[in-house]
């Protein structure tokens, strides 16, 4: 097959195991490395590259086993979360470096397009230090796409980045790809990038592999409290809060849908306003534009959302909540990783 | 009120600046003393004694001899201390930082044993042509002694500074191991190496202790040509123990030519700062 191809691939780091972990990324797509602080995402990110300690099971690009390559054969576009830029080289230096190291005799003219491709072509002249986030991440974009990589690594590439600057940022990598069909692997720290980049998803959690598909199916069963954070579930409820609660009908109805690591729900499963029976809980504060609510009842408070075109209660006043039971999703039980990666 | 308090009660920028000025004054106010005695006069007479740009010339020839030996060997065991792990290495370091902690007298001594008439290392040095005793080699043999360190050191902390993203980054755009050290690794620590190379040539300049052993004075061996003379330090040493008054002279023109070297390699730093680093905090 074309594209990046892992199997069973494991790494050893001091008390921190990565793996094993099997994926797949086709030439053309995208997929996104999920998970908490220390799941190894980095760590297998540069595993990819070649830097790290060694790792056991198959990395192939391309049908060609990377192993045993040295990492400035593997022809991998690696732009690490500092982005790793030449701090003494200005922004077309830097594009140029690769090609330039390739004794490539059309370096200057291409690393030119690439520049200007990446709409730096204004700060084609400044050196790193003189750029904002957004022209440093591009600059690292076009200077590892420059040298036509038959793989693209990016280490949170919207972290740095304010939502301005990450929509445009987004745009030009969805561009970019569309046109030159290079295969991209990415750690996304936030929901917005890997839902608007990523055509599957990878979670890790401790160094495990807990999931490995499409966005659409991890969100439509998340496999932990992570992963239901990460897409934006407002309640995700841990088993020890659940038990902790004070009985009543709001606790007992969640706990009924539990699962052994809690459960997730969204504020559009909690519903006041309503009609027809539903469950006491105090009105405690509006949040946003104005549908969204805080509700407590049995010493648990959730984020819930109004009807639209209900009379709004005032705080502090009794209301009837409705549990939309087909949107809760149970979270199955949590495996605590042994250590992390950091 | 507690002296918490009271010092509470002081700008931090005018008691640093009280404090940063006692401390230049002791720096400098000696040297006044030492000028002040010298005598305009005797300063000029003493400007115009060949021998002592004779003894200087001696000194510049052999620090910068000796500044180059540095380079070469200290830069590679700096880049080892600070990138690599291998058995013995805090042995390693406490030996770098033998020189700089023994009195220089008993460097001199150590190296003179070493180097004596008749030793191996004498008749190894005598046959490549680099007499080692009361020779220009002896000179620059106690500046690298005595000196290299501050190199090595300086190079340490510059190499553990090196961003390990941009070395990965440049090794997966095509970059061997030598490419990364020659484009990522050494510019950035280069400012850090030539700071340790001036230490080690002001130390080298500044050097006494051990040339009172070993190169009392310089016959004519090795690149220098001149007659017999010695050290400029030695030069004034021994002008001391006859004109007390020349002596000053002799110490004063040497602190002001080493003024003029330092200020000269501030406004060259200055000028040729490097640009990339403009953007930066604090430069």
């Amino acid at each position: 097959m074309t594209g990046l191809l892992l199997d069973q691939v494991a790494v050893r780091q001091h008390r921190f195991r990565l793996g094993p972990v099997s994926l797949e990324v086709a030439a053309g797509t995208v997929s996104a490395l999920i998970g908490p602080n220390g799941a190894g995402k980095t760590t297998l990110l540069r595993a990819i590259a070649g830097f790290g300690p060694q790792p056991t099971g198959e990395i192939r690009l391309d049908g060609t086993r990377l192993n045993d390559l040295p990492p400035e054969k593997r022809r991998i576009g690696w732009v690490p979360a500092g982005l790793g830029l030449l701090p003494q080289r200005r922004v077309e230096e830097n594009v140029r470096y690769g090609l330039s190291l390739r004794g490539d005799p059309e370096a200057r003219e291409k690393a030119a397009r690439w520049v200007d491709r990446l709409g730096l072509t204004r700060v084609a002249r400044e050196y790193p230090a003189r750029l904002s986030s957004g022209e440093r991440q591009r600059t690292a974009i076009a200077r590892a796409l420059a040298v036509e990589p038959r793989l693209l690594l990016l280490d949170e590439p919207t972290s740095a980045l304010d939502a301005d600057a990450r929509e445009e940022l987004v745009r030009t990598v969805r561009e970019l790809l569309t046109s030159e069909r290079v295969p991209l692997l990415l750690v996304a720290h936030d929901a917005v990038t890997a839902i608007a980049l990523a055509d599957r998803i990878h979670l890790l959690h401790g160094g495990e592999s807990r999931f490995d598909g499409p966005l659409a199916d991890l969100e439509e069963r998340p496999v932990d409290r992570f992963s239901a954070r990460f897409l934006g579930f407002e309640n995700v409820l841990a088993p020890e809060t659940l038990a902790s609660a004070r009985p009543g009908a709001l606790r007992d109805r969640l706990q009924a849908a539990a699962g052994p690591g809690g459960l997730a729900a969204p504020s559009r499963a909690i519903r006041i306003g309503g009609t027809g029976a539903g469950i006491e809980a105090e009105l405690r504060a509006w949040r946003g534009r104005g549908r969204t609510v805080v509700v407590a009842a049995d010493g648990l408070t959730l984020l819930g959302e109004a009807e639209r075109g209900t009379p709004a209660p005032p705080v502090g006043s009794r209301v009837l909540v409705q549990l939309r039971e087909e949107e809760l999703r149970a979270l199955p039980e949590e495996v605590e990783a042994a250590a992390s990666a950091n | 009120m507690s002296l918490r308090a009271r010092l509470a009660t002081v700008s931090p920028t005018v008691l640093s600046g009280v404090l940063s000025a006692s401390l230049l004054a002791l720096f400098l106010l000696p040297l006044l003393a030492l000028a002040e005695f010298a005598t305009p006069a005797g300063i000029w007479k003493e400007g115009s004694d060949p021998q002592f740009w004779t003894a200087l010339y001696a000194t510049l020839l052999a620090s910068s001899i000796a500044v180059g030996i540095s380079l070469l060997l200290g830069v590679p065991l700096g880049y080892l201390l600070a990138r690599k792990s291998f058995p013995g290495k805090s042995l390693v370091r406490s030996a770098v930082l033998l020189p700089v902690m023994v009195p220089h007298l008993v460097a001199g001594l150590a190296l003179l044993l070493w180097v004596a008439p008749g030793t191996a290392v004498s008749r190894l040095a005598s046959w490549a042509g680099v007499p080692l005793v009361y020779s220009i080699w002896a000179v620059v043999l106690v500046m690298v002694y005595v000196g290299a360190s501050y190199t090595v050191l300086a190079s340490e902390l510059s190499f553990r500074r090196t961003d390990e993203e941009t070395l990965e980054a440049a090794r997966s755009l095509g970059a061997t191991p030598t490419d990364a050290f020659l484009d990522v690794t050494l510019p950035t620590a280069s400012r850090g190496i030539l700071t340790g190379a001036l230490l080690t040539w002001a130390r080298g300049v500044s050097e006494i202790g051990a040339f009172l052993i070993l190169a009392y004075a310089i016959y004519p061996a090795g690149p220098y040509t001149g007659g017999v003379t010695s050290p400029v330090s030695v030069y004034i040493y021994n002008l001391y123990g006859l004109n007390l008054r020349a002596a000053a002279a002799a110490a004063t023109l040497l602190v002001l030519l080493a003024l003029a070297a330092f200020l000269a390699v501030q406004i060259a730093e200055r000028w040729g700062r490097l640009p990339w680093r403009r953007g930066e905090i604090g430069t």
